[in-house]
């Protein structure tokens, strides 16, 4: 095969569904490591665990009181936390099923939660517009910081070695960089839905919900790219890069998966790309390290598993 | 004795074959004790709360605690039985037909409920006021010949009349009801009563009325003579509401002035209770529901009407809706109750009739533009001028009322001078009527002076700018002066009080200016001279304002400092300010009324010029929002600012400290700008950007309170005590020097060292602060040479020995022990003194003088000046030991 330029094309034979919950699917995740495994969760106040491969429902982890509306998997795949619209934190033990620790405090509906990368901090940002940060080690359930910067709901917090990122509907990315002591506010100036920074996190990609996804450079705050031509108005889309960070790939809201090319910003064939779910797609994420194989969860009550023919 | 209690005497340790073990025993110690009596037990007694029990009125038990049953007790609270509720079962058969039930709503009620609604059918009779209830039964003794029983039997049966006490006398008297007081009338003399009562009050009845006419058939009824009619009761009824005499309340304009009024009362039926002002409509709730439809239903006679059997007569409440009803109203009688003249015949037509044209055809396509008639009257509007002489010559349209109250001229002469451009003024209409001219103020001095004088007066009045009173020359002046404005020359700034917690609070609060930075920097300074009493901070007004809209304003200040600020505590950490704040237009409340200029627009090109300023400012407003608008993403749209992980965060992430903690600085190093403003805050700084003084916000903070901490320190003033708040602070936190120091200073190079530790040891604690004084009286030192072995202080312990011991110590090693007392007891009162204000000096010296040196005999010199003698030593050692 030769050596094409530009992005592999994006996986769009339907591998599994994961139909499983019986409402809106509004997250998920694949685990961590090789990422065999697929952690969903739904307005129907469960988070179930899948394998990604053969489709089949593991687990489901059921103690929420109300929908769940974010998970994030520890580094080593021993636990997961997820929140939603009970205030509190719940870190789940993986493989009892159980919740190790409930973290009250948020006074409202919490939309984020993230570990950091050992899993000794949590960060969970409310739509009291809070970003409170759990330690993990210790048996105190108070929060070791509040970060009250935001002046509307926290939409997403992403975490990397050193720098605690915040989108926020007050459209500010927030960049708290705990090594210069520095807190970088980045105005985007609609309501921000989901950051996702690069690896090397210089580039940070920011949906909003202007039917925009933007690629900032997370140094100076300047754009790099825009990437339009989706529907993105009212819900939460999560866009995420694709394989080796070459294209960008996010569902819409009217169940089309668009893919662009991150350099030119160019979208890739098929456009329109077809429609593959019946309602708005809430999550799109990536493997982690396998070329051919995506998620997209939906607000039509599946989640599916997308691979290159093969 | 049974086995049992034998078991039982055998349990308590009785052996029951003993003697005592008798019948009598048994009872005593054994049988069970009786429960003390319950009737001596006081009821009122208090009871603790958990103790206490809630049972309904059958005694049964209610709110079972948890541990008593919880709701299962006491057969689920239900009906009190094991079996519960068994439902009704329907039955019928053909002899006995279930009757049809319908389910009632007491079916549904338990005891309370039925008793509650047992209550509430307990009419209260309003309209019975005149029960003076202690006769209540007056016709017992009016017929003594009844027998007891009977009199018995009918007052138990009978109810109790209602007759006030005029009636009873009456009746005690002979008085029947419907029998009248006076002697029997002819049937003449009775219609004439009728149509007197039917007329109510009847002011000026024709003596001699026409219709009452004696018919044919009533010649039988003219032989015999009547009862005279009830004399009708003048009820004059309470006003209490502010209506206009004759107003009733929903009267229409029509109604007020014609006869359709008479259709009676058109408005709902008001609770008579309250007073309805002019402009209240009444609605719904003013309604009296217990007010058991009209006023004829009241009971207005004297007597208890039930009895009355003459029922054709009408009544003689004297209520409206009756004196209407009357035959002769339209002739004879005005709405309010007044007769008509004689001669005089009420028209049932209304005075006034609205009339009502049609609209005139709008032609098709017009839309309502109020701006083209606003920008028709523009150009036509007078130039500006101050000056009020000039309105008089060039007005076209009338004066803004405010203009025209200030102009000083009365309403003819205003009137007088448009009369020529617009003749339906309503002096000329007043004219053109031949009205008299209204009494108007009279006239200004202005009129009566020349032109140059008034020049003259209003320059000074312009010079003297914010309150607009001119300085008055002469005392006439004066007086035309204060006649002319009369309000602003009484009035002073006044600021109101509020609060310092409240403004302290508010301060961190809502702005509620922040669209006009200008009143927000003034509400701020406001709050800031509120929340500290001793600032400085004074407001002022500005230059453009008079002095009753700067105390409006100030009050507004006040009156939001209460409603905006923040709410306390946990409540507070529950709401964010908004993000946006609002820089939307100002939206002025009322209808629009277009803004005549002072200054008409100069050209196209100054109008265009303005609408781009305009639109520039919009744009400098959010230059961030614009930014990220425009795509200009970067330096525009980013902002850094200092944040402060928390320690443990960055211990968790592996970081260092970004930002360790600052050392504890100095206060003196502090700017001194934290005194007064916390820079912190946003307002203060836009305070800063609008410069200060334009806004008359006057900041005469003291230099000096920042410099008294600040600046170096005056060393005639050490000591006072009142200038410095560190003062003594160093000797609190004191820190020993080292050796090498005192060396340093005070060692001379010849003495050997040995000595010199050894002094220094025996010093024991040495050395005292202060050492900076300039006018130290180097005092003679002192040094006490040891002969005995060098004493570390570290390890210097006092030891008691016995007296004997102590008698054969050597008189040196006394001396010597003295000495050292003598030195720490020299100390301490340095240290102790230094406290004290009154010896200050002395004690400052005494901290100089400090022991160092001395030959031996100096030695003995300083012991004489010390007047401390042996036989003082047992003392003294226990004072050294208690130092220890």
């Amino acid at each position: 095969m030769a050596p094409s330029r530009g992005p592999l094309p994006l996986a769009r034979n339907l591998h599994v569904t994961l139909d499983g919950h019986k409402g809106p699917v509004n997250v998920a995740r694949y685990a961590k490591g090789s990422a065999k495994y697929i952690l969903t969760g739904g307005q129907d106040r469960t988070v179930r665990l899948w394998n990604a491969s053969l489709g089949t429902e593991i687990k489901a982890f059921t103690a929420h009181g109300y929908e769940v509306l974010s998970i994030s998997v520890a580094h080593d795949n021993a636990k997961f936390a997820s929140s939603g619209g009970d205030r509190s934190v719940f870190v789940w033990d993986v493989t009892t099923g159980t919740t190790t620790r409930r973290l009250p405090g948020h006074m409202g509906k919490i939309h984020a939660v993230e570990f950091n990368e050992d899993a000794s901090v949590l960060a969970s940002g409310s739509f009291d517009s809070t970003v409170r940060l759990w330690d993990m080690r210790a048996q105190s359930r108070a929060p070791i910081q509040i970060l009250e910067e935001a002046r509307d709901a926290i939409q997403a917090i992403h975490i990397d070695s050193t720098t605690i990122l915040t989108g926020s509907v007050d459209g500010y990315v927030r960049a708290y960089d705990l090594r210069q002591g520095e807190l970088r506010s980045d105005y985007i100036g609609h309501p921000v839905t989901a950051v996702v920074p690069t690896q090397d996190s210089q580039t940070l990609l920011v949906t909003t919900l202007d039917s925009h996804i933007r690629l900032i450079d997370a140094t100076n705050g300047k754009m790099l790219n825009d990437f339009t031509g989706h529907t993105n108005s009212s819900y939460r889309c999560r866009a995420c890069f694709g394989h080796g960070e070459a294209s960008i790939v996010c569902g819409d809201e009217n169940g089309m998966v668009w893919a662009w090319d991150l350099l030119d910003a160019k979208l890739l064939q098929p456009n329109p790309p077809p429609q593959v779910h019946s309602k708005v797609i809430t999550w799109t994420e990536h493997h982690p390290s396998d070329a051919g194989e995506m998620i997209t969860s939906s607000a039509d009550g599946t989640c599916k598993v997308w691979r290159h023919p093969a | 004795m049974t086995s049992r209690l034998k078991r039982k005497l055998g349990d308590i340790g009785v052996d029951p074959s003993s003697a005592r073990a008798n019948e009598n025993f048994c009872l005593v110690s054994i049988g069970t004790p009786l429960p003390p009596l319950e009737k001596s037990r006081d009821t009122g007694e208090f009871v603790p709360l958990w103790k206490q029990e809630v049972r309904d009125e059958k005694g049964r038990r209610r709110l079972h605690g948890a541990f008593t049953g919880g709701f299962s007790a006491g057969y689920f609270n239900t009906v009190g039985s094991k079996e519960g509720w068994t439902p009704q079962t329907f039955v019928s058969s053909r002899s006995d037909r279930a009757k049809k039930k319908v389910a009632k709503p007491e079916d549904f009620m338990d005891e309370e409920d039925l008793q509650d609604i047992r209550d509430s059918r307990k009419i209260v009779d309003t309209t019975d006021e005149m029960d003076f209830s202690t006769g209540k039964q007056p016709e017992v003794q009016d017929d003594p010949d009844a027998d007891p029983l009977t009199a018995a039997l009918r007052t138990a049966m009978l109810p109790p009349t209602n007759d006030s006490v005029g009636a009873r006398i009456l009746k005690k008297m002979g008085w029947r009801v419907g029998q009248g007081i006076g002697p029997r009338v002819t049937l003449k003399q009775r219609r004439l009563q009728d149509l007197k009562a039917s007329t109510s009050t009847g002011y000026h009845l024709p003596q001699t009325a026409p219709d009452i006419a004696v018919d044919e058939d009533s010649e039988e009824a003219n032989k015999h003579t009547y009862a005279p009619r009830d004399t009708p009761i003048l009820i004059v009824e309470r006003k209490d509401n502010s209506h206009g005499l004759g107003y009733q309340p929903g009267m229409s304009l029509n109604d007020s002035l014609g006869v359709k009024g008479s259709s009676g009362r058109p408005g709902p039926n008001i609770s008579s209770g309250f007073g309805l002002g002019a402009l209240n409509d009444a609605d719904e709730d003013d309604l009296d529901v217990y007010d058991s439809g009209s006023a004829n239903v009241r009971n207005r006679l004297a007597y208890d009407g039930t009895d009355d059997h003459d029922r054709e007569r009408s009544s003689l409440g004297g209520s409206k809706s009756k004196s209407v009803s009357g035959p002769t109203l339209s002739s004879g009688k005005f709405r309010d109750g007044g007769a008509v003249l004689p001669g005089f015949v009420l028209s049932d037509k209304p005075v006034m009739e609205d009339r009502w044209y049609p609209l005139p055809d709008i032609p098709p396509g017009w839309k309502p533009d109020p701006k083209r008639v606003w920008s028709q009257s523009q150009p036509q509007e007078p130039a500006p001028s101050a000056n009020k002489e000039n309105i008089k010559n060039d007005a076209t349209t009338a004066l803004p009322h405010g203009k025209w109250k200030t102009s000083g001229l009365s309403a003819d002469e205003v009137s007088h001078t448009f009369s020529n451009s617009n003749p339906t003024k309503p002096f000329t209409r007043g004219s053109i009527l031949g009205e008299t001219p209204l009494p108007a103020a009279p006239r200004s001095v202005f009129d009566f002076m020349s032109q140059k004088d008034r020049e003259r007066l209003k320059n000074i009045a312009a010079s003297l700018h914010p309150p607009s009173t001119g300085e008055p020359s002469t005392a006439t002046e004066a007086a035309s002066q204060s006649s002319l404005t009369p309000t602003p020359t009484t009035a002073t700034p006044r600021i109101p009080r509020i609060d310092p917690g409240i403004a302290r609070a508010a301060i961190n609060g809502f702005k509620p200016f922040s669209t006009n930075p200008v009143k927000q920097a003034r509400y701020t300074a406001y709050l800031q001279s509120q929340a500290d009493p001793s600032s400085t901070i004074t407001l002022e007004p500005l230059s453009n304002q008079s002095i009753p809209e700067f105390n409006s304003e100030m009050d507004e200040y006040a009156q939001s400092a209460i409603v905006f600020k923040p709410m306390s505590g946990a409540m507070a950490g529950r709401f964010t300010t908004a993000a946006v704040v609002e820089h939307g237009p100002k939206v002025i409340e009322g209808l629009h009324t277009p803004a005549f200029k002072d200054e008409p627009p100069q050209d196209d090109n100054a109008a265009t010029a303005d609408k781009g300023k305009e639109t520039k400012d919009e744009k400098e407003l959010s230059p961030k929002e614009n930014a990220a608008r425009l795509g200009m993403y970067g330096p525009l749209t980013r902002e850094s600012v200092l944040w402060q992980p928390a320690r443990l965060l960055c211990k968790r992430f592996g970081v260092k400290d970004p930002n360790p903690e600052p050392k504890p600085e100095d206060p003196t190093t502090q700017p001194s700008a934290s005194y007064t403003q916390d820079p912190s805050s946003s307002d203060t700084a836009m305070a800063q950007d609008v410069s200060a003084a334009d806004y008359g916000i006057v900041t005469t903070t003291e230099a000096s309170r920042s410099t008294s901490t600040g600046g170096p320190r005056d060393l005639a003033n050490v000591g006072l005590g009142d200038e410095d708040d560190t003062q003594g602070r160093d000797t609190l936190t004191y820190e020993r020097p080292s050796i090498d120091i005192f060396k340093a200073i005070f060692a001379s190079d010849d003495e050997d060292s040995s000595d010199e530790e050894g002094d220094q040891t025996v010093d024991g604690e040495p050395d005292l602060p202060i050492t900076t004084n300039s006018n130290i009286t180097v005092a003679p030192i002192v040094a006490t040479v040891t002969e005995n072995q060098p004493v570390d202080p570290n390890t210097f312990k006092p030891t008691f020995v016995k007296r004997e011991a102590r008698t054969t110590k050597t008189d040196s090693e006394r001396q010597e022990k003295k000495d050292k007392k003598e030195k720490r007891k020299e100390k301490r009162k340095a240290i102790v003194s230094f406290m004290d204000e009154d010896d200050a000096g002395e004690s400052l010296k005494l901290v100089v003088e400090k022991p160092k040196k001395k030959r031996k005999k100096d030695k003995e010199k300083e012991k004489e000046k010390i007047k401390e003698t042996p036989e003082s030593a047992p003392r003294g050692r226990k004072r050294a030991i208690d130092y220890m």
